[in-house]
């Protein structure tokens, strides 16, 4: 970056004189005698005494303070032409829709003074319905990256679009007169507007090939419908109609396909009631401990070589079931457990779900067959409607990289795609890509393909631009711009909008805006029969964010649209039929995939995957980790120190490792690596290349073998994220012509010797035996009395034991007005962190940086505690006569090979009888008579006796300025004007030695509370959202005014699931949360009463067991 | 900032003058004939200026030389579309000139035009106001406060003169004296020694000196720190010489017409300069400064008054801020405005009568709590008429009623000085 133009203080050092050189390494100018002034001993005698240094040190001091009374002139420079929308003070929100080519997500955007500042979920969605996740929330951060470019790049040096258009013109006639090719490599384009686009520029350039490329594949799904209906496409799953869901390896909480939506539904089928006492029963294989893993009633951990065959034996076992034949497949240990999987499936036949996180397209075969057997299409798996999410068509890209060695593509451009970044070492992208004649970006920064393209042409980020979705045939949605290109003349050159690039290029000069306008006008109105006049329907489509086409007629009309849109860019392809291979997931392609290949039978598929099933001595899984995915937001920093939800690490990437493969195989890395402690690197080894990362111990891993996150080792992102983990997108490998992301054949040293700090935010495994995170199971919920699982706690009061809730160390605080309360259930509840990122954006929590975090100085206000399970108890202990200090080491360690995993969101409590309170010295925590624990920075003088009285650990304080602070000036966002930009106005910036924490987001209960005033009506329930019950995809936390009966929160409340944390010391919180029920078999249930760490009254524990006893005779 | 104070009274005055006028001019043509200027004033003078210069419509100065006759302006006024169609040859030239078209005054009776006509044949001299500050004490004037304690200054050094001077000749008279009579001469000592003779024979005398002085020095280092931040009477000098009292007070413009966010949002707002245009479009000349201030709004919003246009680069307007509060307080102005039925004058003072605007509470915490100790929330006013009751506080009334029997409830007992409420 920079310019060429070479800048000097002198001619010594215009011509590197070599005197200068020496006299430039000094700081200072002259020598400085210092140590020599300090030894002489004359100082003694100087007349300066100590006395009179501390009366100058006192004086200039007052002098300084009473200088600082002076009154600012502060400036108020109002709009000189005030835009009509905007009333400063008042934010407004914009319908929008987020997708980079991997996440789909339908938004809601709240601007202030014409600055995007966060994000919300649009409930107006039929597919995202108001969910949200974490790196949706924090793209609005990535707006204001300062790693952006802010101009076009010719040839490593920045340019202007004048130049660029014309050199790239000039370049790109040449190719086609030379009969050169031209290629375009993208990531999914789901926007039908931007095909036309394409199929414009093609018609402009006919030797144009659109290649589609995902950075995470999902090419085998849509060969494997290819070959079971004909149908190149992705089906819409609908877990919430789903009874038993059954995951091999697909991480569908986390990252699989479209998180969101499927949070949503699965969530929906977990929450439990009164009147409802029936939940989803959730299997998990996989190797990995994800997301969708933890969360699992059952899980089984496999190697990721024998998903195929977990997959076949599940076939297998359904088939037996359903009168079907089986196929011939190798047993497995877990084999009998794969009936029982197979029984309660069949038990739901057309009410369950199978689904597969490979990449291959014979166990997708296979897959498919199950669910045809289970009778799940139509109901919970429909391809009818397909997914347009993702259309990556690996076949096609690694024939492009071929061609591309061979010399035969003339310009490659490149559009929301890195494959520089993202693609398998053995690819070899990077040789292939110098190869080509004309190099063309369209990436907002000098990223890795970037940077070493000829023209870097920046796209406008996504909430500057406008555009088009078409998630899902039927559903389509609109992009709109909520801010004006921040980088724009005659500061900057400017970024421009990438369909308007290519439309340029193609010799159209009209702007997006219009263009999608004219094809929604042609495409999308006539399909919708609702609104007469296409003024109408824009309007409308552009207010709600989204619209469908609706069902039935219109819906195939969708798709005959879709279809044709796609076909004009597709057609090129037909040239090249010997090297295509349906996928895409476009209708026009279907017809050569059925010429094409021969249909794979279950027997085959079946066959195929036996063959290609080897096992290795260590087995690696890449995955995309919740926060950072395939890492093309890895500059951002709240995604950087948003801890991972399984591991709790921020700021890295590393090797998994169940904790007895380290001590058995790998014992010289048996090292638990905590906060201060360091952990050992080892090196991984795929097909000659080798990565070297820490080894983070994680127990549930699969022995044998080992994850690495993708998105990490980014080398061209930017500041942020330049440096931090290494890229493992390399150790990918291509069989069969898709990309693998589990590579069997791996390699991984002992230890190297050298050490890797990392930042962990939860260094506790396991709760050690307290109630934290309370839970049942669902036999036991449904048919026990409400003291059998959710035990009221007794403290004794005087004589008698009474019930903690009615005890009272303090007079009860009046609240005659609202209550806020919240209530989290933690059945729904999966641990994403959706609401940390959210609550992130909303109150201007501060980023500090790995350093910080390994100092446990995170300043999220709401953390999200991960807990597994003990193989020790109080109980076993004290019967093997273990000392005190052994007990509670031996709980610590969780269950290795598969702990059950415990997610709980910890914020303040708001407690009303608030042990913080009481111990303020300048009472600047207290309590407001609407139940809140008020945090008022402006008073607080940060002794931080608050948080050491907190039973909760929520407070947070400000070691450092750290919004000025030069230490922390390539990690926090708001250390530049542009990253300060989004920043919420409504609340202050907390500065160094001030403590925080959670406000139950006071500002929207203030706000709401006088928009309820000035419209002179009641408050309604539901109309104060704080960020984290709003953003959460799961509708896990309930916020709301617990004296009102009427309210949602105030009904949860008085669910019989509902507890206190920590509910013995008394303090009153005001957050319930609502027990864990885990929908288990009968013969895990006995397992699990012996695991469960605490327990209160032993006679109850002995009923207990007893009746669980009697029903598994029963059964 | 003297200037402005003498600037904006000759406006004043010089108003004051033309007012007097005015009345006294129409008390003179007081009859039954319908009021030319007034309905000129009513109807016409939104796009017609009495000058050359141009508004919406062309400047009417001499208009009477220009058209035909009275009977055309008649038909021109009642229905200039229907002259034109009638394809009256003036009236043609001048719709073909003009792309804009002129309002139908049908609804005015012809005696009334007739008398907008004499107005616009005879029409008042232009009112033109001085250029710059002229008055005699213009530039000198010096601020009475600073005046006495300048005085005192120089009395006080005046004084501590005489009595060295006196001391000296006490001195050396006595001397003469003590010379004469054979005593030995006065020790030659200074004003310091001598204190220091006196303070040792006196010492009570100086302790209770020390303690009245420590006392009073105490009290006023105490004050002072209660000032340490309180700018109550922060007066600053603005870009634009604009009178509040022109404004708000002569020209009794709303408040919230200009600050028209004070009840949409926390913010009051500073108008935008597109505010100030809906007026200053036609209003391009002042009493007191002419056309320098206002030529200012011009130049930030980039208007060219010759040519009606807004054809030149914008140039936003730095105002000094006179109400400052500390980021880390929250304050709304709706909350105030709409909820609480607050006059803007409570807390900024008699603005309709400030040249200048300035801070006139002291804003500290302690003057927004004694408010809010005091104040009775509209909504929630026991007595309260059906207009203010907000079922909003419905429950909150209840309960607070009973619990305060009789008292007033004020905003604190409803939480009102709770941290949150202001500080997040």
């Amino acid at each position: 970056m920079g310019t060429t133009k070479k800048y000097w203080k002198g001619l010594e050092e215009l011509n590197n004189d070599p005197a200068f050189v020496q006299a430039q390494q000094n700081e200072f100018a002259e020598y400085v005698p210092v140590e020599k002034f300090l030894e002489n001993d004359s100082l003694k005698d100087t007349s300066t005494s100590r006395r009179d240094f501390l009366k100058l040190f006192g004086f200039s001091i007052t002098a300084a303070t009473l200088a600082a009374c002076e009154a600012p002139v502060n400036k108020a420079i109002p709009y000189v032409m005030k835009p009509e929308e905007i009333t400063p003070g008042v934010a407004n929100w914009y319908a929008s829709t987020y997708f980079d080519g991997n996440d789909y997500c339908s938004i809601l955007v709240k601007t202030r003074e014409g600055r995007p500042i966060k994000i919300e979920g649009n409930e107006m969605s039929p597919i995202t319905r108001g969910g949200v996740s974490a790196r949706i929330h924090a793209s609005v951060l990535s707006l204001y990256d300062t790693g952006r470019i802010t101009g076009p790049y010719a040839n490593k040096a920045p340019s202007t679009w004048e130049t660029v258009d014309k050199e790239i013109g000039a370049k790109l006639s040449a190719a086609v007169a030379k009969g050169g090719s031209i290629r375009i490599l993208s990531s999914t384009i789901i926007s039908p507007s931007t095909k036309q686009v394409i199929a414009d520029f093609i018609s402009k350039y006919p030797n144009t090939k659109h290649v589609t490329y995902d950075a995470v594949s999902y090419a085998g799904i849509i060969k494997a419908n290819a070959q079971s209906f004909d149908k190149a496409v992705l089906p819409s799953y609908s877990f919430d109609k789903a009874k038993v869901i059954v995951s091999v390896g697909a991480d569908f909480l986390g990252s699989w396909l479209s998180p969101i939506e499927f949070t949503k539904q699965y969530s929906k089928t977990r929450k439990l009631s009164r009147e409802k006492k029936e939940m989803s029963k959730h299997y998990q294989f996989e190797s990995i401990l994800s997301l969708t893993g933890s969360n699992a009633d059952k899980r089984f951990a496999v190697k990721p070589s024998q998903y195929g065959t977990v997959v076949v034996n599940l076939y297998n076992a359904v088939a037996k079931l359903t009168g079907g034949s089986a196929v011939a497949s190798g047993a497995l240990p877990i084999d009998a457990q794969i009936e029982k999987v197979a029984k309660a499936l069949v038990d739901h036949k057309g009410r369950s779900l199978v689904v597969c996180g490979a990449n291959d397209i014979a166990t997708q075969v296979v897959v498919n067959s199950i669910n045809t057997l289970l009778g799940n299409y139509g109901k919970t798996v429909d391809v009818e409607t397909p997914s347009y999410t993702k259309q990556g068509n690996d076949e096609q890209f690694i024939s492009l990289v071929n061609e591309m060695k061979e010399g035969k593509v003339g310009a490659l451009i490149t559009y929301n795609a890195n494959p520089s970044y993202t693609s398998p070492a053995g690819l070899g992208f990077n040789e292939a890509y110098a190869k080509v004649g004309l190099k063309v970006s369209f990436a907002d920064r000098l990223d890795e393909t970037a940077m070493n393209a000829d023209y870097v042409c920046p796209d406008h980020h996504y909430l500057e631009s406008w555009n088009d979705a078409n998630p899902k045939a039927g559903h389509y949605s609109l992009t709109q711009p909520t801010i004006s290109p921040l980088f724009a003349k005659p500061r900057n050159e400017g970024t421009r909008c990438a369909q308007e690039t290519l439309l340029k290029w193609a010799g159209n000069e009209s702007d997006f805006h219009s263009y999608i306008q004219k094809y929604w006008s042609s495409h999308v109105f006539p399909m919708q029969g609702k609104y007469m006049t296409f003024g109408d329907f824009w309007n409308h489509s552009l207010h709600n964010g989204v619209v469908e086409v609706g069902s039935g007629e219109d819906a195939k009309m969708a798709m005959g649209q879709d279809s044709s849109n796609v076909n004009a860019s597709a057609k090129p392809e037909v040239a090249h039929k010997t090297t295509t291979v349906g996928g895409g997931g476009m209708f026009a392609q279907e017809v050569e995939v059925e010429v094409k290949e021969p249909k794979l039978s279950v027997a085959e598929a079946a066959q195929s995957i036996s063959k290609s099933a080897k096992a290795g001595n260590i087995e690696l899984v890449l995955y995309e980790k919740t926060g950072m995915g395939n890492g093309n937001q890895a500059n951002n920093p709240w995604l950087q120190e948003f801890p991972d939800p399984v591991s709790k690490v921020t700021w890295d990437n590393y090797i998994t490792m169940n904790p007895e493969d380290m001590k058995d195989k790998y014992h010289t890395l048996a090292r638990y690596n905590q906060m201060e402690m360091k952990a050992d690197t080892a090196n991984v080894t795929v097909g000659g290349v080798t990565v070297e990362l820490p080894v983070f111990p994680q127990p549930g891993q699969a022995r044998g073998t080992i994850g690495i996150a993708l998105g990490y080792g980014r080398t061209g992102a930017g500041m942020v994220a330049d440096g931090v983990g290494k890229n493992v997108f390399t150790l990918a490998q291509v069989v069969n012509g898709t990309i693998q992301y589990t590579v069997s054949d791996v390699t991984v040293s002992d230890k190297t010797g050298n050490e890797h700090q990392m930042a962990c935010t939860q260094t506790h495994h396991t709760m050690m035996g307290r109630s934290i995170v309370k839970e049942t199971d669902l036999t036991t919920y449904s048919t026990q009395p409400v003291d059998v699982w959710n035990e009221k706690l007794l403290v004794t009061l005087g004589d008698k034991h009474v019930p903690a809730s009615q005890s009272n160390l303090w007079a009860d605080h009046d609240k005659p007005g609202h209550r806020w309360g919240m209530s989290i259930d933690l059945n729904a509840c999966i641990g994403c962190g959706a609401c940390v990122v959210s609550c992130n954006a909303e109150n201007n929590v501060p980023v500090v940086g790995k350093e910080e975090v390994r100092r446990s100085r995170e300043m999220h206000w709401i953390r999200i505690d991960r807990y597994y399970s003990s193989d020790m108890t109080v109980e076993k202990a004290d019967a093997e006569g273990k000392g005190v200090v052994d007990k509670y080491l031996e709980m610590e360690n969780p269950t290795t090979e598969n702990p059950q995993v415990f997610f709980q969101p910890v914020m303040c409590q708001h407690c009303n009888h608030a042990p913080c309170e009481t111990v303020c010295p300048v009472l600047a925590t207290n309590h407001s008579s609407d139940g809140l624990n008020q945090m008022t920075y402006n008073r607080c003088v940060g002794t931080r006796y608050c948080a050491n009285n907190c039973p909760y650990k929520v407070r947070r304080f400000n070691w450092f300025n750290y919004i000025e602070n030069d230490k922390f000036a390539e990690v926090n966002p708001s250390q530049n004007d542009l990253g300060r930009m989004v920043l919420n106005p409504d609340v202050v910036v907390r500065s160094r030695g001030v403590m925080e924490k959670c406000s139950m987001c006071v500002q929207r209960i203030q706000e709401g509370k006088l928009n309820a005033k000035k419209a002179m009506k009641k408050l309604e329930d539901g109309a104060i959202q704080t960020a984290c019950s709003k953003s959460c995809p799961a509708d896990a936390i309930t916020f709301g005014d617990l004296n009102n009966v009427e309210s949602l929160v105030a009904k949860e409340v008085e669910d019989e699931r509902t507890y206190y944390l920590l509910e013995e010391v008394g303090v009153k919180p005001s957050i319930s949360y609502l027990t864990k029920v885990r929908n288990l078999d009968a013969e895990d249930i006995v397992m699990h009463e012996e695991h469960k760490p605490h327990h209160g009254g032993e006679e109850h524990k002995e009923e207990h067991k007893e009746e669980h006893k009697k029903e598994e005779a029963h059964s | 900032m003297n200037t402005l104070c003498n600037k904006a009274q000759q406006a004043f005055s010089a108003l004051l003058f033309t007012l007097i006028l005015t009345i006294l001019l129409s008390f003179q043509t007081v009859s039954a004939q319908p009021d030319g200027a007034k309905l000129f004033k009513q109807n016409c003078a939104t796009c017609h200026k009495l000058d050359d210069t141009r508004l919406t419509g062309p400047g009417l100065k001499d208009v009477f030389k220009r058209i035909p006759d009275d009977e055309w302006f008649l038909k021109w006024v009642k229905s200039n579309t229907k002259l034109t169609a009638s394809g009256d040859p003036y009236a043609v030239k001048i719709s073909a000139f003009d792309v804009s078209t002129m309002n139908e005054f049908g609804f005015l009776a012809d005696d009334e035009i007739n008398a907008i006509g004499t107005f616009l044949k005879n029409p008042p001299a232009p009112v033109v106001g001085p250029t710059g500050p002229t008055g005699p004490t213009g530039e000198v004037h010096v601020e009475k406060g600073l005046d006495t304690f300048w005085t005192l200054v120089i009395i006080i050094i005046a004084l501590i003169i005489i009595i060295a001077v006196l001391r000296g000749v006490k001195r050396s008279l006595s001397n003469v004296v003590n010379e004469r009579e054979g005593k030995p001469a006065n020790p030659d000592r200074n004003v310091w020694e001598e204190t220091k003779v006196w303070m040792g024979a006196n010492k009570s005398k100086v302790a209770l000196i020390i303690i009245i002085l420590l006392s009073i020095g105490s009290k006023m280092a105490w004050d002072a720190m209660f000032d340490i931040g309180v700018f109550t009477g922060y007066k600053p000098s603005q870009p634009i010489a604009f009178s509040h009292k022109i404004h708000a007070g002569d020209n009794a413009i709303n408040c919230v017409y200009c600050h028209s966010t004070a009840e949409k949002s926390r913010h009051a707002g500073i108008p935008s300069t597109n505010i100030c245009m809906n007026c200053h479009k036609g209003i391009s000349s002042g009493a007191t400064t002419g056309t320098t201030e206002i030529a200012k709004i011009y130049e930030a919003v980039g208007w060219d008054p010759k040519q009606m246009a807004y054809n030149m680069p914008q140039k936003p307007i730095k105002w000094n801020k006179v109400h400052n509060l500390p980021d880390f307080v929250y304050f709304s102005h709706q909350q105030h405005v709409v909820v609480g039925k607050q006059e803007c004058q409570t807390c900024h003072g008699d603005v309709p009568n400030m040249t200048v605007a300035e801070q006139v509470s002291p804003l500290t915490m302690r003057w927004c709590i004694d408010c809010h100790r005091e104040t009775e929330v509209p909504g929630m006013m026991a007595n309260a008429d059906s207009t203010l009751a907000n079922p909003y506080y419905e429950d909150l009334h209840k309960k607070l009623a009973e619990k305060y029997k009789g008292q007033k409830i004020t905003v604190d007992k409803m939480g009102g000085i709770e941290c949150a409420k202001c500080h997040y």
